[in-house]
């Protein structure tokens, strides 16, 4: 079994009176596509924003690649290899494609504003190194014929795949995907389906959070349930497409009422 | 109106230019700029204020300082209402130096740039973290403080100010005179090209995506890994450094500087200046520094009703063109290639 990358232990998060997640333990191995399902407001999101450090855990832990992710800073959780997408699509969009990418590459190069203000070899070097690597980036996810574009003026598809590319600018050994396929046809979903494990297989990790059942059971090596809060499954998909808890919390009907 | 647009015109000039034809193009362009001084028999010549005097402050100095705002506003999305606080800062740097000590306009600079810097560091860390409207209102804040310190401490003259502050040393043999200030004018115009220089520099590279990605979406940006607070301190200290360079400028030309020059007036004048000419286009801003610092000179002939033209032209300007003389839109790279074939 390969090594894990990410381990949430005991996770609990409140907002006043509201437990969003509840003592949630959930471990992410080294080169898997994960998925996270759950219905709405069952906390799947809540649990990306505590690992990416948007908000602080009232109790338990993150660990990611042997690093305790409390009390960090948002862009250093990034600088350690973790990086997402949004459910709502929030791109820079006054930007072009390629430029929304190059932003995050920025996040491993040293060279700052002196740099950049005189020109410095280093600065020259890593500019180029930006601009290669965004390319590529956009050649792998396959639209790098928008470099150019603007990013609010892509058609939709693009830009929720450019929120995928500009996340893996940052180099990340983990990958938060926030409902890629939202909004997309059955073609685009298995279109999506097929680049996430080409990305998977690329060397990154994948942590899906995903409505569409079918892309999930498709692409995913182990799926994990949400409901209020608290997970009540976690194994192979096939397994857990069949388990009666997962089934009520989908359904709303005891499994054995059906 | 529709068919012509006047910053995409001299975006599409540029982009067909070859590398000569671009240097040609800056040499002239600074040749103009340079030769401006000599057209005061013309119809730019103003009435009342000597035109030569007029062309340092307003124009130049609002130009530059719109310059360094716009760093703040128009490319990191920050409201700053307090900027009048750094052209304070080098304002009475200069004076308080030049009194004391024998330090020379040209010595003083980097003192002034400093310590406005200083300031705007010292202000950033604890303030940058809020946003918007909360932002501004602690800027303002700002503003004020400085203002009110310098007209309440006995060490600055209190209301009285600070005269005899001394003329800056005579460059390459030519001497400052009260009664021709082109040499003054040469000088901020230098001061006005580094600033541009500056800011194109920064603005292809980190620093400049760092800020449009803050200002576009601060949260989203953090998560991609930009350092949000560091640039956002970045931004304001830029800014800050400008508007103290202005400062030291402004003390040297009017030898005469007292707490009632900075008031919140000059922060909201030069935010129209950067609003006027085109928030976040360099370009725009210049013009719209230009023109809001000249055109108060230029009608100073209908007197009384001077300052109603003066709000009348931005209200009616504003409303035509919302974003500005030269908005800041990004034009895409395909689409600018079509236009050039076309």
């Amino acid at each position: 079994m390969s090594k894990v990358l990410l381990k949430l232990e005991n996770l609990t998060m409140k907002f006043g009176g509201v437990t969003a997640l509840n003592e949630v333990n959930l471990e992410v191995r080294e080169g898997e596509i994960l998925a996270l399902i759950g219905p709405n407001g069952a906390g799947k999101t809540t649990v990306f924003n505590v690992i990416t450090g948007v908000y602080q855990a009232t109790s338990g832990s993150v660990t990611f690649d042997g690093h305790n992710l409390a009390g960090r800073k948002r862009f250093q959780i990034t600088g350690l290899g973790v990086a997402r997408t949004f459910q709502n699509i929030r791109l820079f969009g006054d930007m072009t494609t390629l430029e929304n990418v190059i932003t995050a590459t920025d996040v491993h190069k040293k060279s700052g504003l002196v740099g950049a203000l005189f020109g410095t070899p280093r600065a020259r070097r890593e500019e180029k190194e930006n601009r290669a690597k965004a390319h590529e980036i956009l050649q792998f996810i396959g639209i790098d014929e928008y470099a150019d574009r603007l990013a609010k003026n892509l058609p939709y598809g693009v830009q929720r795949r450019l929120e995928i590319a500009r996340a893996m600018g940052t180099s990340p050994k983990l990958l938060l995907l926030d409902e890629p396929a939202a909004g997309f046809n059955p073609q685009e979903k298995v279109e999506l389906g097929a680049t996430i494990k080409k990305v998977r297989d690329a060397g990154y990790t994948v942590l899906l959070i995903e409505h569409d059942m079918s892309l999930i059971m498709g692409i995913s090596d182990r799926v994990a349930v949400l409901d209020f809060g608290t997970k009540i499954a976690d194994d192979s998909p096939a397994v857990v497409q069949n388990d009666p808890r997962v089934i009520e919390a989908y359904l709303g009907v005891p499994a054995d009422a059906s | 109106m529709k068919n012509f647009n006047l910053r995409d015109f001299g975006a599409g000039i540029w982009e067909r230019s070859n590398r000569y034809q671009r240097v040609a193009i800056v040499l002239v362009t600074i040749t103009l700029a340079a030769l401006l001084p000599f057209a005061g028999a013309s119809f730019l010549a103003t009435p009342v204020a000597a035109y030569d005097a007029v062309l340092v402050y307003p124009v130049a100095i609002f130009v530059l300082m719109s310059l360094g705002l716009n760093i703040v506003v128009g490319k990191s999305g920050m409201l700053d209402l307090g900027y009048v606080a750094f052209f304070a800062i080098g304002a009475y740097t200069n004076g308080l130096l030049s009194m004391h000590t024998g330090l020379n306009t040209w010595e003083i600079m980097p003192i002034g740039i400093g310590a406005a810097m200083f300031a705007g560091v010292l202000l950033g860390i604890p303030t940058l973290r809020l946003r918007g409207d909360y932002l501004a209102i602690v800027t303002l804040g700002f503003g004020e403080i400085i203002r009110i310190v310098a007209l309440n401490v006995s060490w600055t003259n209190g209301p009285n100010g600070i005269s005899g502050i001394q003329m800056p040393p005579p460059i390459l043999g030519k001497e400052f005179a009260l009664d021709d200030q082109k040499l003054f004018f040469w000088v901020v115009l230098v001061m006005i090209l580094l600033t541009i220089w500056m800011i194109r520099r920064l603005t292809v590279r980190r620093p400049g995506r760092a800020w449009e990605a803050i200002r576009q979406d601060e949260d989203a940006a953090e998560l991609m890994g930009v350092p949000t607070l560091k640039y956002k301190i970045w931004s304001f200290t830029l800014g800050a450094a400008i508007g103290g360079a202005a400062g030291v400028l402004y003390a040297a030309k009017n030898l005469f500087i007292s707490p009632e020059m900075f008031t919140l007036n000059v922060s909201i004048l030069i935010l129209a200046c950067v609003v006027f000419g085109g928030i976040g286009n360099i370009w725009g801003v210049i013009l719209g520094g230009a023109i809001l610092g000249y055109l108060p000179d230029r009608i100073r002939f209908i007197s009384d009703a001077r300052l109603l033209v003066f709000g009348l032209v931005l209200v009616v300007v504003m409303n035509f063109r919302p974003d500005g003389l030269l908005p800041r839109k990004k034009r895409e790279k395909a689409l600018v290639k079509k236009g050039a074939s076309a």
